[in-house]
């Protein structure tokens, strides 16, 4: 009687050590590194681009100088090709002069990509086509991009465009302003849009020395009584298209706060990595279980 | 049905009772078919570690696979539906919980990992472990319809604040399902008390013996079922004192 109730607790004590392994490697599966990445922010040094439209007479000398350069088709708006401009940025119109009238009155207002230095589509890419590059904006490597589409749906400023061939398979690619990353690249010069403005409204240069001039020229306005402000220097940590703005952003149709990237890392940054504990858990459960029934069940005793 | 088992002496007799039908094995295996590749095309997009393969004509080719397989994985319920609607309907009343559930649970620990069955509470066709793989992979196929049909065509037509819930959703369906199926797999392949399972997926029948030790509330009926457990405890209860 004694000897059996020994090995009866010499039983529950084998069974508990086993399922407190079990439950000491889920948890050393859930304690797995989250990435962590160092805060980015824009340094002086980085090229940018300043737009002024004060000085933008809308000659859309910009938009032509983008599609000549990235080699993009017209777009016909006009069924009767009469008066043919692109209403908003496609995946063939990456700069666009947009024309908003306001309780102030008219506004140009140039857009393209803002070149966010904490930008979502970069953060969201799966095939790293979307990428920072070091000189600060933001390039498109066509022939990684799969055309997943995240690009499309997680930009706060709406700029990254599907050129789409197949609606069923998906086949498509990404496409948007990539500041000319070719002409950077080989040295050739600025972006195109910003070589071709005549009247000196789009300016590209090094961020440091545009948000210098940004400042000097927000103060000659305001002293001519116009309600001017910069848009772009700390919004989305820092845009390398920088604006001088007459009103507020959204008169633009611009988002005073940007808050997509938000979204981008609780999916990428929590989901995914509760997901990624929920496997590890799920799998050496299934390991321990495995092991521990294998020495405690008899087949030979299952009916 | 005769056979011998090695280690047992006598030859044990298998008396086999009708569990699933032929419609079902299939859809069983072909729900399999396809959900292991879209599973594993799907996540080459959510692993950063497989970005490789997320990129350019890799990346096309595995969304190929990804949606072919999704026609599949959609349609089987359908199929289902329109050939069987009886069995179907009788299937999803047996996935819903009943109160012997907890109990279930609470003593499947002690029974999958050490054999221990006596504080097993009676369970009809489906055990409350099956139940939950059934109800978890009812929940995941509508939502990957929800979420996977408008990310397919309403690319660039649904605003961007709706289509990340979509993206979200379709990520949580996944993480709840794999892990489900995992479990799933292990069970029905690898675990030695859930012998019965494959040869009902094949054959489509299972074992009386081994019904009435599992499934005893749809093998005796749910009054004897409860009267066999009451004198399976007391019996267990007496042994102990």
């Amino acid at each position: 009687m004694n000897g059996k109730s020994l090995q009866k607790s010499a039983m529950s004590r084998r069974e508990f050590l086993s399922l407190s392994a079990l439950g000491l490697g889920v948890s050393l599966a859930g304690t797995q590194p989250s990435p962590s990445p160092a805060p980015r922010s824009a340094s002086p040094d980085e090229l940018a681009i300043l737009y002024d439209p004060v000085k933008c007479v809308g000659c859309r000398a910009c938009q032509m100088a983008c599609k000549r350069w990235n080699k993009l088709p017209a777009e016909s708006t006009d069924p009767l090709h009469i008066y043919e401009s692109p209403q908003g940025l496609s995946a063939i119109t990456w700069n666009i002069i947009r024309l908003k009238r306001t309780d102030t009155g008219w506004h140009f207002f140039n857009y393209q990509c803002m070149h966010c230095t904490d930008a979502a589509c970069v953060e969201v890419c799966p095939t790293g086509a979307l990428y920072h590059d070091p000189r600060g904006f933001v390039g498109l490597n066509r022939d990684l991009c799969n055309g997943c589409g995240y690009c499309t749906q997680f930009c706060p400023y709406g700029v990254p465009h599907l050129q789409t061939t197949n609606i069923l398979t998906g086949e498509a690619k990404s496409a948007k302003c990539t500041f000319c990353q070719d002409r950077i690249q080989s040295g050739i010069g600025g972006p195109s849009c910003a070589e071709a403005c005549p009247v000196g409204a789009l300016v590209w240069g090094k961020r440091g020395d545009l948000l210098e001039k940004a400042r000097a020229r927000v103060t000659e306005l305001q002293s001519q009584g116009l309600n001017a402000r910069i848009y772009g220097e700390n919004e989305a940590g820092g845009l390398h298209r920088l604006s001088i703005l007459l009103d507020a952003p959204e008169q633009y149709g611009l988002p005073a706060v940007p808050k997509t990237p938000g979204f981008a890392r609780a999916w990428q940054r929590v989901i995914q990595p509760l997901g990624n504990v929920a496997f590890g858990a799920t799998i050496v459960g299934i390991l321990g279980a495995f092991l521990i029934a294998r020495r405690n069940i008899r087949m030979e005793e299952v009916r | 049905m005769t056979v011998q088992i090695k280690g047992r002496p006598e030859a044990i007799t298998i008396q086999w009772i009708p569990k699933y039908t032929l419609l079902e094995r299939f859809g069983h295996w072909m729900h399999t078919a396809s959900f292991v590749p879209l599973a594993i095309t799907g996540m080459v997009l959510y692993f950063p570690f497989l970005q490789p393969l997320a990129q350019g004509a890799a990346g096309e080719f595995f969304r190929l696979v990804h949606r072919v397989a999704a026609v599949i994985f959609g349609a089987l319920p359908i199929i289902y539906f329109i050939f069987q609607p009886r069995r179907l309907i009788m299937n999803i009343r047996e996935f819903l919980p009943s109160k012997e559930d907890i109990g279930w649970l609470k003593a499947a620990p002690a029974y999958y990992l050490f054999g221990r069955h006596e504080a097993m509470p009676p369970q009809g066709r489906f055990n409350a472990g099956e139940k939950l793989n059934g109800l978890i992979m009812i929940v995941a196929w509508v939502v990957f319809g929800l979420t996977g049909l408008p990310m397919w065509f309403g690319k660039g037509i649904i605003p961007p604040e709706i289509f990340r819930w979509l993206v979200l959703f379709h990520d949580l369906a996944m993480i709840a399902s794999v892990c489900m199926f995992l479990v799933h797999l292990y069970l029905a392949v690898a675990h030695p008390l859930m012998w019965a399972a494959l040869v009902s997926m094949r054959f489509g029948v299972t074992s009386a013996d081994y019904a009435a030790e599992h499934h005893a509330k749809w093998y005796y009926g749910p009054k004897r079922a409860m009267e066999i457990y009451e004198a399976r405890k007391r019996e267990a209860a007496q042994k102990g004192h």
